[in-house]
């Protein structure tokens, strides 16, 4: 078996069916995205009583984040999760979670509002499928964490700091907002740069900033929660329109019940990995934790950063923004 | 499919077609035969992520500061200044193309960028002294191989990102490995030099030293701008390969003037032909690379392999083996992140320290690196020094077998790899 | 055939042209971020995309260009063994069977240029259309499936010698070893 090349789905076949998905991450074992995607496989296998098997992908053999984007939309893969952030230079909403303190600051009240939004679950996931991308849920692998060679407690912090971030016009304004010199970096040489203070600090959740071991040549990390780094579940749109009724019922119901799931997935790697940072004492990393009176300080710096959205990023004059917006207000 | 895959390579290879049309019709044979459902088109996105990472820049930029310094007078100057301290000693070049490999690997961090940029201009010398063309390229080459395991190793780097261990840890543990590859290449070049009977320089006076060494003084700042320029953070190593461009660029135009400015483009179109042969594998490659993980065909196999509650010792084993042959295929750096989540679980489960398995597989690819027939660095040394294919791998047989033993000494002892922690 | 040399000639230039101006583009690129970060303490955010475009342009306008000199890498062991009339079949054989899958290769891709252009992507930092990037490829591998038609016919047309490339001979028959005269 070359796995791959048997008949997937489309028509119904009746019983006696299988079913073979790729399914593919942006992530590599042990890490939130794939410890998804292979609980997802475990569960719809189990359900369908074996019909249904997904092989699950992780990062490096089928290309950059972008080729999987484009590998989904040709339906080469079933499944993948991606996050929005990689797709941002197509569907333009979805740069929409690069917005700093935009959700709650706790990550739970965040998920709920990322299960429950119309503006996401509905008007974005349509600008997606736009793209032949269906995405089915949003879901936060923990919020965002700033790592720093000196303590980041209010935005005059930033001032001629050197931070590390994507390229992408909406995040370099976000930084700029704070006085920071955003400075684009290559992942590959983001380790070497941070212990030689090229730049001097970066963002990303806490089980990824221990995994990548970044702690080790940073000696502050602000809790800052300025936002999530958030994942969908997508599907290739024509697939999922083409799967029958039974199977197309089996599919949502997974997707809705491991939303809980990888709430206390991601819950889970981060607290472990920060009692891992906090522990280790030969690489010492000092914990700052922002006082409300902080929080806010920063927030009104990165307030402005939405009206740079909504004119120069969205494509409908910030309308999912709006929306999602007086639904986080309705929720707090 | 395996099958297929391999009598197409083997054929085409043998018949002396151009190398990245075996490794682009391969990938295009299976996606016709095995996934006829597929769109082909899925493969050309493939060509340009393979050539994409940023830190591959490096490697057209040495060979541009690599093309002027050798038009010029720099490289000249400082291999002179080297000639008047070691010329005398057997050996002498040999040890000293080893050490600036090793150091100069260490720094750029890339095995191509060192082929380039040590390689090119000290092939020259050991030339004019009597080596042989395969064993001066055989040389370079494997003495670059070291920078993979010496920090800042991007290997090391992805490993820890991979598996979750402290790239600190793998960065203090590649240390010993990679001092003993040193010695061992150092020690053989000695040996070498006296059966070959590479005739020696006469020892240069106090005074003539004295004279190359004023002459070398600006030539010298190259190394320690670059070197100084990554360790105080001023740039990255990748930009230390551009301001390598620019201090050359610098010398040779306004200081030396031995090249004028309007050679400059004749200069870097030599650089961008050289490139482009050379990273139209590399987008092979990459397209290779996504067949073969798209069919699971590492895990089909490596499951087989293993069995349940393989050894220590068994599974280290198989590590190697599995990155010898996978980067006779493909570019070390992608089989590190291939193959790494596949053997990782099994290895922990067998009781091996996370760093000390790095240390192996980063040897591994090291090694893989140099060893025919998919090797960056051999195509890197067959573009830049315009040799055929044979020539560049004749001399490497030595290198492979020293290296060898010392992933034999790594796999029993894992102190090699822990000692300093 | 003067318009066809003359032809041959404005696209020899029009690559060498490329190849030299890409390379110093990437130079000039991360040379000028590094001194732009220390100096001024502001990255140009395009410099890394400009760079990469680089880098991808070279790569496949290259093709062609290595093809004309004989420069693409090929495992030569057995060739080089093989007395001249193999050598001369295989000098035919070769480039034909390289150019039709230079056009397979080609063809493909631009459907996938086609497929980025339907998509509306843009580059992430320049946000110009991704689809610019791409085109290089099939341009690069049309042009090179025809150089090496050339390398073909020459050693059709060509009864008393093999030669690697339009420009260059096989150094099997060489009796000294001129080929560094190609580099530089
Ligand atoms: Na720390
Ligand atoms: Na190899």
């Amino acid at each position: 078996a070359c796995g791959g090349g048997e008949e997937s789905s489309g028509d119904n076949g009746g019983d006696g069916q299988t079913y073979n998905w790729k399914f593919v991450t942006e992530e590599v074992e042990g890490q939130v995205q794939y410890e998804y995607a292979q609980e997802f496989a475990k569960r719809m296998n189990e359900k369908s009583d074996g019909a249904v098997n997904i092989d699950v992908y992780e990062f490096g053999g089928l290309g950059s984040e972008t080729n999987q984007v484009e590998q989904l939309q040709s339906g080469t893969v079933e499944m993948a999760v991606m996050s929005p952030g990689f797709t941002g230079n197509m569907v333009k909403e979805g740069q929409i979670f690069a917005l700093q303190f935009l959700f709650p600051e706790s990550v739970e009240k965040t998920q709920n509002i990322l299960n429950d939004s119309e503006a996401l679950n509905t008007d974005l996931r349509e600008l997606y499928e736009e793209h032949s991308i269906s995405p089915l849920s949003f879901w936060s692998e923990g919020a965002m964490q700033w790592t720093a060679s000196k303590e980041i407690s209010e935005p005059a912090d930033f001032e001629n700091f050197k931070m590390r971030t994507q390229t992408s016009p909406l995040i370099l304004k976000s930084y700029e907002a704070y006085g920071a010199d955003p400075t684009p970096m290559s992942w590959s040489e983001l380790y070497t740069a941070l212990d030689r203070g090229t730049v001097e600090g970066q963002e990303n959740p806490i089980f990824f900033i221990g995994d990548a071991s970044f702690n080790e040549v940073q000696d502050y990390m602000t809790m800052s929660n300025h936002n999530n780094y958030v994942a969908m579940t997508t599907v290739n749109t024509d697939w999922y329109a083409g799967l029958d009724e039974e199977m197309k019922t089996m599919v949502d119901e997974t997707v809705t019940e491991m939303q809980d799931w990888v709430f206390e997935e991601q819950k889970k790697q981060n607290e472990e990995y920060l009692e891992t940072i906090k522990n280790d004492t030969e690489n010492p990393t000092e914990i700052v934790e922002l006082s409300d009176e902080q929080r806010e300080a920063f927030k009104e710096k990165a307030e402005p950063v939405r009206d740079f959205y909504r004119s120069e990023v969205s494509t409908v004059d910030g309308k999912v923004l709006d929306k999602l917006i007086e639904e986080i207000n309705a929720a707090e | 499919m395996i099958a297929t895959m391999l009598i197409i390579m083997v054929v085409l290879l043998f018949l002396n077609f151009p190398m990245m049309i075996p490794l682009m019709a391969a990938p295009l044979v299976i996606m016709f035969i095995y996934f006829p459902t597929l769109d082909p088109m899925i493969l050309m996105q493939q060509f340009s992520t393979g050539i994409e990472p940023y830190v591959l820049l490096a490697v057209p930029l040495f060979i541009f500061a690599a093309d002027i310094m050798t038009t010029g007078k720099t490289s000249n100057r400082l291999l002179d200044f080297i000639g008047s301290f070691i010329g005398h000693i057997r050996g002498g070049y040999a040890v000293t193309t080893a050490a600036a490999c090793t150091l100069f690997g260490a720094i750029s961090g890339s095995t191509q960028a060192t082929v380039v940029a040590i390689g090119k201009p000290m092939r020259e010398r050991l030339l004019k002294i009597g080596y042989k063309d395969p064993s001066a390229i055989a040389l370079i080459i494997n003495s670059s191989d070291v920078a993979l395991l010496v920090p800042p190793s991007i290997g090391m780097i992805i490993y820890g990102l991979v598996s979750g261990t402290s790239v600190g840890d793998l960065f203090i543990a590649g240390i010993i490995p990679g001092i003993i590859v040193f010695i061992s290449f150092a020690v053989y070049s000695i040996i070498y030099a006296k059966m070959a009977d590479i005739p020696l320089a006469g020892k240069a006076s106090w005074s003539e030293r004295w004279t190359m060494t004023r002459k070398a003084v600006l030539p010298l700042g190259f190394p320690i701008v670059v070197i100084g320029g990554i360790y105080t953070g001023l740039f990255s190593p990748t930009e230390a390969a551009g301001v390598s461009v620019l201090y050359a660029f610098i010398l040779e135009v306004f200081i030396y003037r031995s090249v004028h400015i309007k050679e400059l483009p004749k200069i870097a179109r030599s650089t961008g032909l050289v490139t482009s042969a050379v990273f139209v594998l590399v987008a092979g490659g990459q397209a290779f690379t996504w067949v073969i993980s798209f069919a699971r065909i590492p895990q089909m196999i490596t499951e087989t392999v293993l069995g349940t509650d393989p050894s220590a010792i068994y599974v280290l084993l198989m590590v190697t083996l599995f990155f010898f042959i996978g980067c006779m295929f493909v570019d070390p750096i992608v089989v590190i992140l291939i193959l790494t989540p596949i053997f990782y679980p099994a290895a922990m489960s067998a009781g091996i320290d996370p760093v000390h398995l790095g240390v192996v597989i980063t040897f591994q690819a090291a090694l893989g690196s140099a060893t025919p027939p998919f090797g960056v660095d051999i195509f890197t040394a067959s573009a830049v020094f315009n040799k055929p294919y044979l020539e560049v791998i004749k001399g490497t047989p030595p290198y492979i077998l020293i290296l060898f033993a010392i992933s034999g000494l790594l796999i029993f002892f894992d102190e090699l790899s822990l000692f300093l922690l | 055939m003067k318009v066809f040399k003359a032809v041959d000639k404005i696209i020899l230039k029009i690559e060498e042209f490329i190849l030299s101006y890409a390379v110093i583009i990437i130079a000039l690129m991360v040379v000028g971020k590094a001194l732009s970060r220390a100096l001024f303490s502001y990255s140009p955010p395009f410099a890394d995309e400009v760079s990469q475009i680089a880098i991808v342009v070279a790569t496949f306008m290259g093709i062609s260009y290595a093809a004309r000199k004989g420069r693409h890498i090929s495992m030569s062991a057995f060739y080089d063994l093989a007395p001249f009339k193999v050598r001369k079949f295989l000098s035919i054989l070769i480039p034909f069977g390289t150019a039709a899958v230079l056009f397979v290769l080609a063809y493909y891709s631009s459907l996938y240029v086609q497929d980025v252009y339907e998509s509306g992507r843009v580059t992430s930092a320049l946000e110009m259309p991704a689809y610019y990037l791409y085109i290089f490829i099939p341009i690069g591998f049309l042009l090179g499936g025809i150089q090496f038609l050339r390398n073909m016919w020459i050693n059709i047309t060509n009864r008393d010698e093999v030669y690697l490339g339009t420009d260059v001979k096989d150094y099997n028959d060489e009796d000294t070893n001129d080929l560094e005269g190609t580099h530089l």
